[in-house]
This record gives structure tokens, C-alpha cells and sequence, in this order.
């Protein structure tokens, strides 16, 4: 009974064993994904900013500029795209709407962005966008990858619609999370106008009256490395509406504000990393060496069975020997191993009298 | 010989769930039907 139950206790010590490194090298790769029908809003706040005002074509201060960052996953679209590439997609569509304190459009970019659920590398695929026209990110944006790392990584920065390095500044602990700060500079930059303008205004308005726009901003995000998402994000941003070939001329300052997440919609966003933070977690760190310790108890255990079995097979083969010292000397192959004198049934397993072979 | 039957049949049950489980994979869910938002929300 004790062999049997050793050998259940072995199954299952070989089972929690090698679930171990299965779960954390094999499972983990394939389920930890963003998953593709993914919705999520943030607001971002610039208090006491600087706003261009369209229909005076003077610059002027407000009390509050918003940023609402809506990302909308395109399940369809995504799995048109799987099929092509044989990987994991998740497709985004999202929406950068600038509105003043009253509420009024400053500026709309929707882009597409398309990467893989696994990794956060961009996938080029039809669709690629930022304000409708093609484009083909290097890098990551909006989120890091899975298990971030202490190094820079490549950044697309959607309104220069280039990528440059995003440099990791050390640990910063935001709402009690353990983060990575992570910070890039991008240095004063031609870039396009957007498609949506307040005043009906559209890029070719804006070139026709002689100006082109700038922008120059510094971006910092605190990612929570297990998740790789983003807990807090600012950034020091500032645009200019510049006079074409008239280099003398005082330029427009377009947008200039220190934008911040919205504390509520922060600490939403910190709600939501640290449960998707414990999911991750399971499969890289608690089921792993929850299932390794088990899987080493329960072998322990299943040894010290098979010892204890083993010894008492012994016992009863040395009694056996003692007592059969007075008779004849069996083989040591009777029924119940009976080496000892007629009438001493011996306990041991049929060939008792030897040692067991070792498990 | 039964030993490493009874750790044979540990480390098979172990591939077969992990196998399983992945296999299984994630279900992909729908697309939102809320929109991209030009207000901003009161609340997250």
C-alpha cells in the first residue's frame, strides 16, 4: 500500500515539477497577450496651457487643455490580418481629440496602429495610419512589451511619425507600484498638420497663409515592468505655427502645456495594472515556484514512503532471518517469503526476504 | 520499472494540460461598439 501510494506521490511530484517550467518558458509566451478587443480611454490634462485661437491667429492662455487618448480594438480587422501573417494581431484604432476648457475641438489624429498580442512589435499590414495617411512604425507605442526591461527602447512618436530611443532613468514608485521611468526628448521638429482643425481649418488652409508647424516636446512615462503598461504619463509639450521662409518673424505658439493624466483616470488605470499585474505574475513567478516547491515535497514525501517501506521490508526480512536461524534456510522465494521457521507467516511481499529493488 | 512509469505518467499529464491550455488560447471577444471619444468623459 505504501509502494502505491509513493509511486501516486512520484506521478504527481514529476507532474508539479514539470508543469514548472512549462507554465513560465512555454505557456506564458503563447497566453500573456493583449487581447484584441481591448477599449480603454484616457484623459490627459494641460492646466493653464497656451492655445493658438484660429480665428484671431493670436496665441492666448486657458485655463485647461484635454486630451482624450481612445484606443478601440478591431477584432475583424485583426484576424483578416492573422490570417495573412500566421501571428497574433491586435489592431487599434485609435483617437487623439484635443478640446479646450469649453470643451471645443483644438485638434483630432486617429491612427491605426497594428503590433503583435505577444511582443508589442509593430506589424506592417494595410491599414498602417496616423491622421489617414500610411505609415510604418519601428518600435513600440502606448504600451511595452511584457516583463520590461532596464534598457531604451525604440519609441514612435506619432506626430513626427519617426522613432527614436525612449531612455530608461532608473525606478520611481507610483500609487505604491514598483515602475520604470522611461523618458524622450524629440527636439524641434517639422511635422504635419492635423486633418481635423477648429474653424473648418485644414492643412492646406494653413500652408496657403504661410505657415508650417513645429513641435518639440519632452515625454515621460512610469511603466509597471510586469505588465509593461504605462501607470503614468506626461509631457512637456510645445508647437509652433511657424512663417514659412521668414525665419525674422515671431512664430504662433500653437499649443504649449505641461499635459498630465487626469488623476481619477490615473488611479483607474493603476486599478486595472495591478489585477492584470497578479495574472502575470501567476504565470511567470506564483505558479512556477509554487508548483516547483510542491512537486519537491511531494518527491520528498514519495521518498521518504518508499524508505519507510523499504525498511520495513527489511525489519521483517532481518526477523524473518533471525528466527529462521533455528530452521532450515529457505530460498527466499516462498509465498509471503517464508525463510523462517513452518508456521511464521513472514509479511513481507512474496519474495520477501530480499531487499526491494530501489524505485 | 514502475518508478519510472508512475514519473513517465506525471510528465505526460503535464504536457498534455499545458498543451491543452495553450491550445485552447485566449477567445478573441468582439469589437467595442462604443466610440472614439470627441468629449471628454466624466468619469473613467
Amino acid at each position: 500500500m505504501r509502494r502505491r501510494a509513493s509511486l501516486v506521490l512520484l506521478a504527481f511530484a514529476v507532474f508539479f515539477a514539470a508543469l514548472s517550467p512549462l507554465i513560465r518558458w512555454y505557456a506564458f509566451p503563447r497566453l500573456a497577450k493583449i487581447p484584441p478587443s481591448q477599449y480603454q480611454t484616457m484623459v490627459l490634462e494641460a492646466k493653464n496651457a497656451t492655445l493658438l485661437d484660429y480665428a484671431t491667429m493670436r496665441s492666448k492662455k486657458v485655463p485647461k487643455v484635454s486630451i482624450v487618448q481612445t484606443l478601440k480594438g478591431n477584432v475583424e480587422a485583426s484576424e483578416k490580418i492573422e490570417r495573412n501573417t500566421d501571428r497574433d494581431v491586435v489592431v487599434w484604432d485609435t483617437l487623439s481629440y484635443v478640446a479646450d476648457h469649453k470643451g471645443k475641438l483644438v485638434s483630432a489624429i486617429p491612427e491605426r496602429y497594428i503590433f503583435d498580442a505577444h511582443t508589442q512589435e509593430p506589424v506592417h499590414a494595410r491599414g498602417e495610419s496616423v491622421d489617414g495617411d500610411p505609415v510604418r512604425r519601428e518600435g513600440i507605442e502606448f504600451k511595452w512589451p511584457f516583463l520590461t526591461e532596464k534598457r531604451d527602447y525604440q519609441y514612435y512618436d506619432f506626430q513626427a511619425r519617426t522613432s527614436a530611443p525612449i531612455h530608461y532613468k532608473g525606478t520611481r514608485t507610483v500609487h505604491g507600484l514598483e515602475t520604470y521611468y522611461f523618458e524622450q526628448t524629440i527636439p524641434w521638429t517639422k511635422v504635419k498638420v492635423p486633418k481635423r482643425l477648429p474653424l473648418g481649418a485644414t492643412p492646406e488652409t494653413v500652408e496657403q497663409v504661410g505657415l508650417e508647424r513645429w513641435y518639440t516636446t519632452k515625454r515621460m512615462f512610469w511603466v509597471e515592468p510586469v505588465t509593461g503598461a504605462p501607470v503614468d504619463g506626461q509631457e512637456i509639450h510645445k508647437e509652433q505655427m511657424r512663417w514659412k521662409d521668414q525665419p525674422g518673424r515671431k512664430p504662433l505658439t500653437a499649443f504649449a502645456g505641461h499635459v498630465k493624466m487626469r488623476p481619477d483616470f490615473q488611479e483607474a488605470t493603476v486599478d486595472l495594472v495591478s489585477s492584470q499585474r497578479r495574472l502575470v505574475l501567476a504565470l511567470t513567478a506564483y505558479l512556477p515556484w509554487g508548483f516547483l516547491v510542491l512537486g519537491g515535497l511531494l518527491l520528498a514525501l514519495s521518498l521518504t514512503l518508499e524508505a519507510r517501506s523499504r525498511g520495513r521490508g527489511r525489519g521483517t526480512a532481518g526477523e524473518g532471518a533471525a528466527v529462521g536461524d533455528d530452521g532450515p534456510a529457505g530460498d527466499g522465494t516462498g509465498p509471503g517469503g517464508g525463510t523462517g521457521t513452518e508456521g511464521t507467516p513472514a509479511t513481507g511481499p512474496p519474495g520477501g526476504g530480499r531487499h526491494r529493488q530501489p524505485v | 520499472m514502475r518508478a519510472l512509469v508512475a514519473a513517465g505518467i506525471g510528465l505526460v499529464a503535464a504536457l498534455a494540460l499545458v498543451f491543452a491550455i495553450t491550445a485552447m488560447g485566449v477567445p478573441p471577444g468582439e469589437t467595442s461598439k462604443k466610440p472614439l471619444h470627441t468629449t471628454v468623459p466624466e468619469h473613467p
